[in-house]
């Protein structure tokens, strides 16, 4: 709850919190998420409009074989009720599957260690085509060096494949000092290889484009989705919607 | 003259330990800056950053901090700054970090924004009041908020008391 309050006080105007399920492991169910409702139950106000802040669900599934996929094709009824889908595919012919025909929001681009597989750019562009986001954590960026140098290579590695379009950059924090502003992970999308309008839509718009495809998924069929555009004028590090993703606390 | 351009970065200091803001002193923050550009881009990084780097403004109640370095090095720094993790003073380490609020080509950009936001920050601050006295208080410091000719910091008319 620490890890939100931050979240609020630093800007952001949406977060979700992850739940992941790791199929390596066995008898893994998918339970009900938490709702945000109970963990607050008054929402602070987003700073510098007067909407609440938005928590939302998300699930991280992460798979090293095609059975685990099996899940999400079945019509259980607690995936429906995440937010926000994540895939974490671990090997080559997984993240294959997972940008053309998974049903997923997200898919997780591991930062921890060396790519198994190079990304092509086929499934990448199908990806972007289909309205998938690729998921860059920045937390362990943060925390160690060794980890620094993955994560750049690893996400400079996809930018070169999708030139930086349909990015999202996440925390994954554990603890609230682990959390970073929006503009300063802008500016971290910048080491990463991003350019820099993309780097600053890694923050916002992809985000929001993302909960939407997430929305999508949850009503049978597609949405228009109107919304009042924020004034130009005001500063975007403090308007434009931003998600972060940050680990519910055990 | 324009070879000299600066850009002045503003950020504040966020931690949950409230000692860490009274180590909010030039020395340890130019250093905990300094090792973080070193860490992330090493000597060349170091050695362009700190050509025209000082740390300009600081305030301990607020946590705000005001950075300078050259236009052609800010990038450096500003990509740098998310990699501050602590402050050290007096052989204690406070974890922390560091939440970049705007940068500026000059001081005055950087006191104009730092008015704006002090004053929803304690507009944030009067909605979470508990009682008439604090109320009152932040009611007055926001009345009396301006950019005088003085060059006055409106971050000395914040109160800071318990309603952090």
């Amino acid at each position: 709850q620490n890890i939100l309050t931050v979240c609020f006080s630093v800007g952001y105007s949406a977060v979700a919190l992850n739940h992941v399920i790791d199929f390596k492991e066995k008898k893994q169910e998918i339970i009900k998420p938490v709702s945000p409702s109970e963990l607050f139950p008054s929402l602070p106000i987003v700073q510098g409009t007067s909407k609440r802040i938005k928590v939302l669900t998300r699930l991280t599934l992460v798979v090293s074989d095609p059975s685990h996929c099996n899940l999400l094709r079945s019509t259980s009824a607690n995936i429906r009720l995440y937010d926000i889908i994540a895939v974490f595919p671990k090997t080559e012919k997984l993240f294959h599957i997972a940008c053309t025909t998974l049903d997923v929001d997200l898919v997780c681009i591991n930062v921890t260690e060396k790519l198994p597989f190079y990304f092509r750019r086929p499934p990448v562009n199908m990806a972007i085509d289909r309205g998938i986001y690729f998921e860059l954590l920045y937390t362990p960026a943060i925390k160690d060096s060794t980890m620094r140098r993955y994560t750049i290579s690893n996400a400079i590695s996809l930018m070169q494949i999708c030139k930086g379009k349909n990015i999202v950059i996440s925390s994954a924090a554990e603890r609230p000092l682990e959390l970073r502003g929006p503009y300063d992970v802008a500016n971290l999308g910048l080491l990463f290889g991003l350019p820099e309008g993309e780097a600053k839509a890694a923050v916002s718009t992809n985000c929001r484009a993302a909960m939407l495809h997430g929305e999508t998924r949850k009503s049978a069929c597609g949405i228009v989705y109107t919304v009042k555009k924020p004034r130009r004028v005001e500063e975007e590090e403090t308007t434009v919607p931003a998600c972060k993703k940050a680990k519910t606390q055990a | 003259h324009a070879a000299l351009s600066r850009r002045y970065v503003l950020c504040e200091v966020v931690s949950e330990d409230p000692r860490c803001r009274q180590c909010i002193e030039d020395r340890a923050l130019g250093l905990a800056v300094r090792d973080a550009i070193a860490r992330v881009h090493g000597d060349y990084g170091l050695a362009c950053c700190s050509i025209s780097f000082t740390v300009k403004y600081l305030n301990a109640y607020t946590g705000t901090v005001l950075l300078r370095c050259r236009k052609d090095s800010y990038r450096l720094l500003c990509s740098s700054l998310p990699f501050v993790r602590y402050l050290e003073s007096r052989a204690q380490r406070y974890p922390c970090f560091l939440n970049t609020l705007h940068v500026g080509g000059t001081i005055r950009t950087c006191q104009k924004f730092l008015i704006q936001y002090n004053t929803t920050q304690l507009l944030r601050l009067l909605q979470n009041c508990t009682n008439e006295e604090e109320r009152q208080c932040i009611q007055k410091s926001l009345l009396s908020c301006s950019l005088t000719e003085e060059q006055s910091q409106s971050g000395d008319e914040e109160e800071d008391d318990g309603t952090e």
